[in-house]
């Protein structure tokens, strides 16, 4: 549980530190359009090494970035072989007829059972599960034993595989584009920068002054309130309760020595800073004034004017 | 049996500030017998940190921990009984906030002694038992914990740990927020469990009053190093003190600047109160 982090800010001095939320904000959105006009490879390979060089400016570890992809990593396969599964047109690269039958199946089942216990003793990282896709095919294909009981035609069509190397990359590239944004911008600034951003919908109703006020609140208190389930946890597994064994009505009744001290902390919690803030004059849909205001300076022009540019870029290939 | 740190050291990990490392190579042994232990060292210095890994609710990231026979290392391991372990070692945290959750005091007090697998008959005896041991009546068993003034909460909380019947007593801050009386009374009442059933207790504890008064043997921390292990006399008479942040008892420091002031031949190293009036009535007597 303590290794959920909301916001992913890391201190630095880069070029992107520099930018104004609002900016980056803004620019982020600018460039995702441009992204989405791209239609070949080539422009989208282009558009990677441009995402590659802003890093590279921004003095960000791309090591940092990479580590950031690792829990949407499962969504990036799924994309990659729904693609490949089911987009049927072009040339046809692989025709395999595949049957399941008793000596594939138990095939499969070891090859399954070894990509697992590799995988829990955490070895070789992301190699076991590129074997166990290897067995999955050969088993598959060439193992034949006693009565099949199904088979079917396994096809990749060339544009499959393109298709799905496109998504994929521009995935890759979205997510490195919104990695830089939280990686280098402080939860409250990006919450002041949403703020000032959504400010024109005031004309529709929604105040987002109170809604940058409940983000804020939240993101302040969520590793607090982390904090103190996991010290919870542990005085309760103090006192023998431990959360991996137990019979079910065990179980619920840990569970509720867990969950009663966390809403009562909570409670207190949240009193503690109503008064706080009512002690420091705060009252509830008064304007006030920051003493950090945002400030568009030298940095955010280039950042524009490059966004622009890129966006104008993408459009031209378009049309032409 | 007993308590053995080999080398230990802990570093919490966390992704947005560096990794930190709360103690540093720890080697230490504490029986299960006659000790009567005070952990001391400045806030920050490791001390919540070194008794979390007394009953295994953390592990070592380096080096290992014996608790009652059983090794614990840096990974938890499933052949275990890690329960066992928490009953051998009962730790009190230091706010009772955190474990308090029934409707009543008697049900909270029986959850350690029913996690533990004791019939609820027994469970029943226990928590009277140690609601008496705390210097409760048992008219509060029947009240809501959360109901109770600070310093109930906090002596509930103490009875939920001595319900289960631990070898080893380790309390994490068991007198901070209480007034001075409370202090003293918990104090005695700890000496008292000690001294009736001979189990060691170890208190975590920012008073030196109470540590020169009681402790039998002091472990000093600081900045997750155990600069120190041995009696409070020693302690006391080091002159590493203002490193380590610890200050001297009331009682020595009285002493001593009258000696300093009026050129008195006292020994300034008084435990109480009384024995410190005692010998200032020796010196000026004469
Ligand atoms: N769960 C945790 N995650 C990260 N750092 C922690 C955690 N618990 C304690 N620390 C850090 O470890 C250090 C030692 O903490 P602790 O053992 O609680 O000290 P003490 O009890 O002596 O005040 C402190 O600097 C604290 O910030
Ligand atoms: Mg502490």
């Amino acid at each position: 549980m303590k290794n959920i982090v909301i916001g992913q800010f890391v201190p630095g001095s880069g070029f992107f530190y520099k930018l104004d939320p609002r900016t980056k904000i803004m620019a982020i959105i600018v460039l995702m359009v441009s992204l989405f006009l791209l239609k070949t490879m080539t422009q989208l390979l282009v558009a990677l090494a441009i995402a590659v060089i802003l890093l590279l400016i921004g003095k960000l570890s791309i090591v940092r970035i990479v580590k950031g992809l690792k829990p949407i990593f499962v969504l990036l396969i799924f994309t990659f072989f729904f693609q490949i599964f089911f987009n049927k047109t072009g040339a046809l690269w692989l025709d395999q007829t595949m049957s399941l039958n008793w000596l594939s199946a138990g095939a499969i089942v070891l090859a399954t059972v070894l990509w697992r216990v590799l995988a829990r003793w955490k070895v070789g990282g992301i190699l076991p599960f590129l074997i166990y896709l290897g067995l999955l095919y050969v088993s598959l294909s060439y193992l034949s034993y006693g009565s099949t009981w199904t088979s079917f035609q396994f096809q990749i069509y060339e544009k499959g595989v393109e298709m799905s190397v496109f998504v994929v990359i521009r995935l890759l590239i979205i997510i490195t584009l919104s990695t830089v944004l939280t990686l280098t911008t402080k939860p409250t600034d990006l919450t002041m920068g949403m703020e000032k951003l959504l400010r024109p919908l005031k004309f529709i109703g929604i105040n987002s002054e109170e809604f940058a006020l409940i983000i804020s609140i939240s993101l302040r208190y969520i590793p607090t309130i982390l904090d103190e389930a996991n010290k919870i946890m542990l005085a309760q597994a103090s006192r023998g309760a431990d959360f991996s064994q137990g019979k079910l009505k065990e179980k619920v009744k840990q569970v509720i020595s867990l969950l009663v001290p966390m809403f009562i902390i909570a409670f207190k919690r949240s009193e503690e800073l109503a008064d706080a803030m009512e002690s420091r004059n705060f009252v509830p849909g008064k304007p006030r004034s920051r003493i950090y205001d945002l400030v568009f300076g030298m940095n955010d022009i280039v950042a524009f004017v490059i966004s622009a540019g890129l966006l104008a870029a993408a459009i031209t290939i378009q049309v032409i | 049996m007993g308590i053995h740190f080999r080398q230990v050291s802990h570093q919490y990990f966390s992704q947005q500030n560096s990794d930190y490392q709360a103690i540093y190579d720890i080697t230490l042994s504490i029986e299960d017998q006659h000790e009567f232990i005070c952990l001391i060292g400045h806030t920050g210095s490791g001390k919540s940190t070194l008794a979390q890994h007394m009953n295994a609710l953390v592990f070592p990231t380096k080096g290992t921990v014996e608790i009652a026979g059983v090794l614990v290392s840096q990974k938890r391991d499933k052949k275990t009984d890690y329960n066992r372990l928490r009953k051998h070692v009962g730790l009190v945290f230091q706010f009772p906030e955190y474990q308090l959750f029934e409707e009543t005091v008697e049900k909270d007090i029986m959850f350690g002694p029913l996690n533990f697998k004791v019939s609820p008959e027994v469970a029943k005896e226990k928590a009277l038992e140690s609601i008496r041991l705390v210097g409760l009546n048992e008219s509060y068993l029947n009240r809501n914990p959360f109901n109770l003034s600070g310093g109930e909460k906090k002596r509930v909380s103490i009875a939920g740990i001595l319900a289960m019947d631990p070898e080893i007593l380790v309390l994490d801050e068991p007198t901070s927020g209480l007034d001075p009386q409370g202090k003293r009374q918990l104090m005695r009442l700890f000496k008292d469990i000690q001294e009736k059933t001979n189990k060691t207790v170890v208190i975590i504890t920012h008073d030196m009053d109470l540590v020169y008064e009681y402790a039998t043997r002091t472990l000093v921390l600081s900045d997750g190093n155990l600069v120190f292990d041995g009696t409070p006399d020693d302690l006391f008479r080091r002159e590493e003190l203002a490193t380590w942040s610890l200050s001297l008892p009331q009682t020595i420091r009285v002493l001593k600047g009258l000696k300093e002031q009026f050129h008195l031949e006292l020994n300034p190293y008084q435990k109480t109160v009384e024995e410190a009036v005692r010998e200032i009535e020796k010196v000026t007597s004469r």
